[in-house]
């Protein structure tokens, strides 16, 4: 044996990217299990990494008028009018349609759509809901916790959800009001309604949504009102109350055990 | 949005179907999504992203004759980089929004809800550019710490300190416990 020999910063980058040679990755790993500030700095690097290439993946995709932006055609933000490329349109629309028609062409009539991702829309619907409903003193919800199993089944069934379950929050002291069907992302949601001793109010949001892809946790705030959200596969949820960030979490991390996975 | 695209006489196009090998334009065209997904991880907008890459391909065409037939991919984004780090001025200088961006921004953004602030996009504003732009190079594009600098002709020293500088910085904004993992008991 030899060398304790320390761990260079650009090792660890190595290591953190995954460019490191079984021997090198080794030891890396045997210096990071004896420094834990060390490993700590690598594993938040690596999951930097992951953000990172979540947030962008979805950019990767080509749009119906990529071919304009080939001919110069493309009319932009600012005033600069295309000034070139009499390198016709024609000539670039021979190359696209000869040489890549196949596997490029069904990609040129993808729509070229920007819109909020259901990540950005879960939380801001499920505050307004949380605003417009656990102030209601009269009708906070459809149906009331005394029909619970019935309550069950239909948002279930509305969600296409098989056996939902109507969270229990007694553990952290809520009590259910009861729940409502209304829209998420334009598809049909579930909203539950909790109130503890003293009256506080929380609401608990889910909803569906095929094209998830991501699976994220993360809290929301505005003003005083805490969303707590997170998705799991095609389900997204969210926790909302004018309580504190802790116990929000909390009861979350409830709803997330008591949720089919 | 602008003009018709097709404007092209359409039956040259078909008399001109020869046997194409791959052309310069069709490997740009192909490239577009990936180029599409660097510029976007390099600025701050739908907006300033699409132009962004159509300065690339601009630029690209025009230079074609200095491409060497070697990596064209690493090309094009060395060309997209230099244009980003280029851009300083030119940006500063853009009086005000046009109406893109403000689509953009309503749809896409929707930057001043504090709802939707996104944390990580927002720590990234805060990145020296050639930081960024390593940054995304070898984490979101998959390149080796040589290539960036051969890409970018910059030492690869200079391009571990700017990786390191990224993620340091990155590391200190996201620290706030915002972003918590649950875990489901089995």
């Amino acid at each position: 044996m030899t060398e304790a020999r320390s761990v260079s910063e650009a090792e660890l980058h190595a290591y953190a990217d995954g460019f490191l040679d079984e021997a090198d990755r080794a030891r890396v790993q045997s210096f990071l299990a004896e420094n834990p500030e060390a490993a700590q700095m690598v594993s938040d690097w690596q999951e930097q990494n992951e953000e990172l290439r979540a947030a962008f993946a979805g950019y990767e995709r080509s749009k119906l008028s990529d071919i304009r932006l080939l001919s110069g055609g493309l009319a932009r933000a600012g005033t600069r009018p295309s000034r070139r490329l009499a390198l016709a349109a024609a000539a670039v629309l021979i190359f696209a349609a000869g040489a890549l028609g196949g596997h490029y062409g069904p990609l040129l009539f993808e729509p070229a759509d920007i819109r909020l991702t259901y990540a950005e829309i879960l939380p801001r619907e499920a505050r307004t809901a949380f605003l417009v409903y656990a102030s209601e003193v009269r009708h906070p919800v459809e149906v009331f916790a005394n029909e619970e199993t019935h309550l069950a089944t239909w948002l279930g069934k509305r969600l296409s959800i098989a056996n939902l379950k109507v969270p229990n929050l007694q553990g952290q002291g809520f009590k259910l009001v009861g729940g409502r069907l209304l829209p998420v992302g334009g598809k049909p949601g579930a909203l539950f309604m909790y109130e503890d001793q003293g009256g506080q109010r929380l609401t608990v949001l889910v909803g569906r949504n095929k094209e998830n892809r991501t699976t994220s946790f993360r809290f929301a705030s505005a003003n005083s009102v805490e969303t707590f959200y997170w998705i799991d596969g095609e389900l997204g949820y969210a926790v909302t109350g004018e309580i504190s960030r802790d116990m929000l979490r909390r009861i979350a991390e409830e709803c997330y055990r008591q949720f089919p996975s | 949005m602008s003009q018709n695209p097709d404007q092209s006489p359409s039956g040259t196009a078909r008399e001109a179907q020869a046997p194409a090998p791959i052309s310069f334009e069709a490997q740009i065209l192909a490239l577009l999504p990936t180029l599409r997904r660097y510029s976007r991880s390099l600025t701050r907008s739908d907006t300033e992203s699409e132009d962004l890459l159509q300065d690339c391909v601009e630029k690209a065409l025009l230079s074609r004759a200095q491409w060497r037939g070697s990596n064209f991919k690493s090309w094009a984004y060395r060309i997209m980089t230099n244009l980003h780090l280029n851009a300083r001025r030119s940006i500063a200088r853009r009086p005000s929004v046009g109406i893109e961006e403000a689509e953009t921004v309503a749809a896409g953004t929707s930057a001043d809800d504090p709802l939707e602030k996104n944390r990580l996009v927002q720590a990234l504003e805060t990145l020296p550019k050639e930081a960024r732009a390593v940054l995304m190079l070898v984490v979101v594009e998959g390149y080796a710490y040589q290539e960036v600098a051969d890409m970018l002709d910059i030492p690869v020293g200079t391009v571990m300190s700017r990786l390191s500088r990224a993620r340091q910085a990155l590391r200190e904004k996201m620290r706030e416990e915002n972003v918590i993992p649950l875990r489901r008991p089995r």
